[in-house]
């Protein structure tokens, strides 16, 4: 067993005779900067933008393939959906050496600013979930490093896409978000969902809390970029109109891009 | 900026549209404030009352403002309710904390760029899930200062806390275990710096949709041995404040270059608002 202070001193270094039971994967297999979708559908087409991309592993939810960038070593892990298995996701993969996360996927629009295409770089995330409670306090904030968030915007900026910084709500029930009339619980999940709003909330997705919490804990950095799919404060003919032109290429260029200005800039600073 | 329909002054702070500019610094010593405003071009003050002491000057020509928010968290939100009403948007809170890393040298300074909220005025705003995070172009222009100033200053989280003698002597209150542990919980965190108004500000900031960032000068060690001589001749305020104003020119000028103003409420203008 690591201690939380070895696991925060570790690095890039892999923890010796650690099994990634739940990953199946081992150091030698995986960059030090990892995608993580939720979907395990998404990793094949996000590593078809790495150079030389093979499939690494698939066992449960998580199906990892690995490539490289600018020739560094390069990683897309599914995680699945949920803190739960994200949280397993991070842990295993910083066990492993890898140490630099983005988060890659689909979320709700939560402001009237947020169009459906547009993308989201979340700085921090609201922990509506359970699983980072067994890490740290609910009053510790779940927030992006924010040198990948810096970066998430650099590459926004190079493909073009329209983008928007701010904070996700992580929630642990899909359901509870886009019915939330089906729940026994419907008047506190419409209270809280009108606060988080009002708080200034972008989006909706359900893995960044974990992410960010376990990525800084363990002295990782991590942070996310979301397509906003579809926005529940938006008229409901205007949202169908726009999810028809709906596609993952401006999400998936970004990310891959954050990726190539991560390396850039890792590389100059290791230069000096 | 919207021209603010509230005329009459403000209860507490004592000021009105016109009185302060856009920008902000806000430290909690009233006594701190005419030596931050000596960093202005032309500053004068404009108003005292109770903890809340403001002068107002310019900065690249553009009005800057200084307002003391006394400790913690219920007199700052009110401190920054009132400044948005006539006008401000953007605020810097400047101030000294405590070291929460080993590897911090008394001296250095945190850049706050998420806050533990471990305080009582929050939860008066939004559940404690919402992350208490700082606006990121503020942040960043703060990290710019400091590069300009070169000033070793650590980008991290801070925590907020409402009980001072709790954080310096822990072992004294009836809940001393508790406080033990979840101060060294935030160290597994990775928290750098211990204060008292970040969360409360960077909460009230995303209701009202301002930005906010903080700069602290860090003072101690996490467990709380005395400082050196060597350590204490470190401690430099000036450090500090030369580095805030530096992070408030980088500011400045990246939001003229940017095309201006983002109105409060507009897309752009909200707290974490449009890249």
């Amino acid at each position: 067993m690591t201690s939380v202070t070895e696991l925060a001193a570790s690095g890039r270094t892999p923890i010796p005779g650690f099994v990634a039971e739940h990953l199946h994967v081992t150091p030698d297999q995986i960059g030090r900067y990892v995608l993580l979708p939720g979907d395990p559908g998404r990793c094949e087409p996000i590593a078809r933008h790495f150079d030389d991309a093979r499939h690494i592993a698939t066992h449960r939810e998580y199906v990892t393939w690995t490539g490289s960038l600018l020739g560094e070593p390069v990683s897309v892990v599914s995680t699945g959906i949920g803190c739960p298995s994200a949280a397993i996701a991070v842990e295993e993969l910083s066990r492993l050496g890898a140490d630099t996360f983005i988060r890659v996927g689909t979320s709700g629009g939560m402001q009237p600013f947020c169009g459906v295409g547009d993308l989201a770089i979340v700085s921090a995330a609201i922990r509506d979930e359970g699983t980072t409670s067994h890490y740290l306090p609910m009053e510790f904030p779940a927030v992006a490093d924010i040198d990948v968030v810096d970066a998430l915007r650099e590459a926004a900026r190079r493909t073009g896409a329209r983008a928007h910084v701010g904070v996700s709500q992580s929630k642990d029930s899909f359901y509870g978000e886009i019915d939330p009339d089906s729940s026994p619980v419907a008047p506190q999940l419409h209270a809280r969902w009108s606060a988080w709003v009002k708080g200034g909330a972008i989006c909706s997705e359900m893995e960044a809390a974990a992410i960010f919490t376990v990525a800084a804990i363990r002295r990782r950095r991590a942070g996310g970029v979301m397509l906003m799919a579809g926005n529940l404060e938006m008229p409901q003919e205007e949202l169908e109109a726009a999810m028809k032109t709906l596609t993952l290429d401006g999400l998936i260029g970004t990310a891959v891009e954050a990726l190539r200005v991560m390396i850039e800039r890792d590389h100059a600073a290791a230069a000096g | 900026m919207a021209v603010p329909a509230v005329e009459e002054l403000q209860h507490h702070v004592q000021l009105k549209p016109g009185d302060v500019g856009r920008y902000v610094f806000l430290p909690g010593d009233p006594g701190r404030c005419e030596k931050i405003a000596s960093y202005f071009e032309g500053p004068r003050q404009v108003a005292q009352n109770r903890e809340y002491n403001t002068y107002t000057g310019t900065l690249l020509g553009e009005p800057v403002s200084v307002t003391s928010t006394g400790i913690g968290g219920p007199s700052s939100a009110i401190a920054m309710e009132e400044l948005t009403k006539i006008g401000a948007d953007t605020f810097i809170r400047v101030g000294t904390s405590g070291a929460m890393q080993e590897w911090i040298e008394p001296g250095d300074l945190g850049i706050v760029w998420g806050a533990i909220r471990d305080e009582g005025t929050s939860l008066h705003y939004l559940p404690v899930e919402f992350p208490a995070v700082a606006n990121l172009d503020v942040t960043l222009a703060l990290r710019e200062g400091a590069r300009r100033t070169g000033a070793r200053a650590h980008v991290g989280i801070g925590q907020s806390k409402d009980s001072f003698y709790g954080q310096h002597e822990p072992g004294r209150m009836p809940v001393a275990q508790r406080l033990h542990d979840r101060w060294a919980a935030w160290m597994a965190g990775g928290a750098i710096c211990s204060e008292m108004e970040a969360a409360t500000l960077y909460i009230v900031a995303a209701s009202l949709g301002v930005r906010a960032g903080g700069i602290m000068l860090i003072a101690g060690h996490p467990d709380q041995r005395p400082m050196t001589p060597e350590e204490s001749a470190r401690m430099d305020l000036d450090v500090l404040l030369r580095t805030a104003i530096e992070g408030l020119k980088v500011l400045i000028e990246a939001d003229r270059a940017a095309g201006g103003t983002p109105g409060r409420g507009s897309a752009n203008g909200r707290a974490n608002g449009q890249a």
